[in-house]
């Protein structure tokens, strides 16, 4: 009785070292900003949950749609109902890894690039991405971040003609995270 | 003057007012006044959060782009960068606390920090949906 006692507290620690640290935030930042010839669009969303584990480099990003604020109500009205359809597609996600998680010093701290590989999904469409970040460890807390463009073709978001010259066919993305140990 | 000048004339005011107005009320419209804004649905803090966790499409069609007035009591209140949010917890999850989280507007922040753990409060908020761990009501108000 003593013997498997010992057994399943020993088999709990290996369980909880194996699954490394784990950091999380619930409100990351993302905006996405769009250069066309006709206007400049930037767009805000400060309620991003993500979360990241050390030991295996897995890394979950969730955002709602209708979080995201532009400067012009009308903007908004057009990016919810027309662009993404954020009713039939509330979320967007990124389910992936940091392939090179090996190598950030998680444990010393300082600043790290970071190889990031997974499934982004915008608009109910799927497509993988690998893209480059940063990761500045210091004082408990992770900072994530990294600029990439998307092609809004990808993602099946469709621009109408008549406001083509408004909106670029590719947007700025840009991840700014900080995550703290989750204290479980 | 004669008849046609009279006629463009009058086609160039109307077009000209078409345009402003197309700018000032259309283009440049504000944003909806949350604050000042009706809830369209009153509602307990946890009949919200279980209408998501049960049946997340249905809660969605029903509650999310919405202006909904809750009431809880306050679990907590969280500060980051010029956030503030206040939260009602139910559940434990991958992402730590889970429940209802409130973007609080500028002119509540003071109000809201003033409030203690338990305190019953009733917040007016537009909801932006529910992320798999938390209902986000955003652009909130204190109501007394």
């Amino acid at each position: 009785m003593k013997i498997n006692k010992i057994l399943i507290i020993a088999l709990l620690m290996l369980a909880s070292a194996a699954m490394g640290q784990k950091y999380v935030t619930k409100t990351g930042s993302i905006k996405f900003f769009s250069d066309a010839p006709m206007e400049k669009i930037e767009a805000y969303n400060n309620q991003v949950n993500a979360a990241l584990d050390t030991e295996t480099g897995d890394l979950v990003f969730k955002v709602l749609m209708k979080s995201f604020t532009f400067e012009k109500a009308l903007m908004q009205e057009h990016f919810n109902e027309n662009y993404v359809e954020s009713d039939k597609f509330p979320n967007a996600t990124f389910v992936g890894k940091i392939t090179n998680a090996g190598e950030i010093g998680f444990q010393k701290g300082g600043t790290f690039d970071a190889q990031v590989e997974g499934k982004l999904t915008i608009h109910g469409v799927t497509r993988s991405v690998k893209e480059l970040g940063s990761l500045t460890v210091s004082d408990g807390k992770i900072l994530t971040t990294s600029v990439f463009p998307i092609k809004l073709s990808d993602y099946e978001i469709k621009i109408p003609k008549t406001v083509a010259s408004n909106i670029s066919e590719s947007v700025e993305i840009t991840v700014e995270v900080s995550l703290a140990i989750l204290n479980q | 003057m004669k008849l046609w000048i009279k006629i463009i004339l009058g086609l160039a005011i109307i077009g000209i007012i078409a345009v402003l107005f197309g700018y000032f009320f259309v283009y440049n419209k504000p944003h909806t006044d949350y604050e000042n804004a009706e809830a369209e649905y009153t509602l307990n803090a946890p009949e919200l959060y279980n209408a998501f966790v049960e049946d997340k499409h249905g809660a969605d069609s029903l509650y999310t782009g919405k202006v909904i007035l809750i009431e809880a009591p306050l679990t907590k209140k969280e500060t980051a960068d010029s956030l503030v949010i206040a939260v009602i917890v139910f559940n434990e999850g991958m992402f730590g606390d889970e429940g209802i989280r409130c973007v609080m507007l500028p002119k509540f922040h003071e109000t809201i920090m003033a409030y203690q753990t338990g305190d019953p409060i009733k917040i007016k908020g537009y909801c932006t949906g529910y992320n798999d761990t938390d209902v986000i009501l955003e652009h909130c108000s204190i109501i007394h």
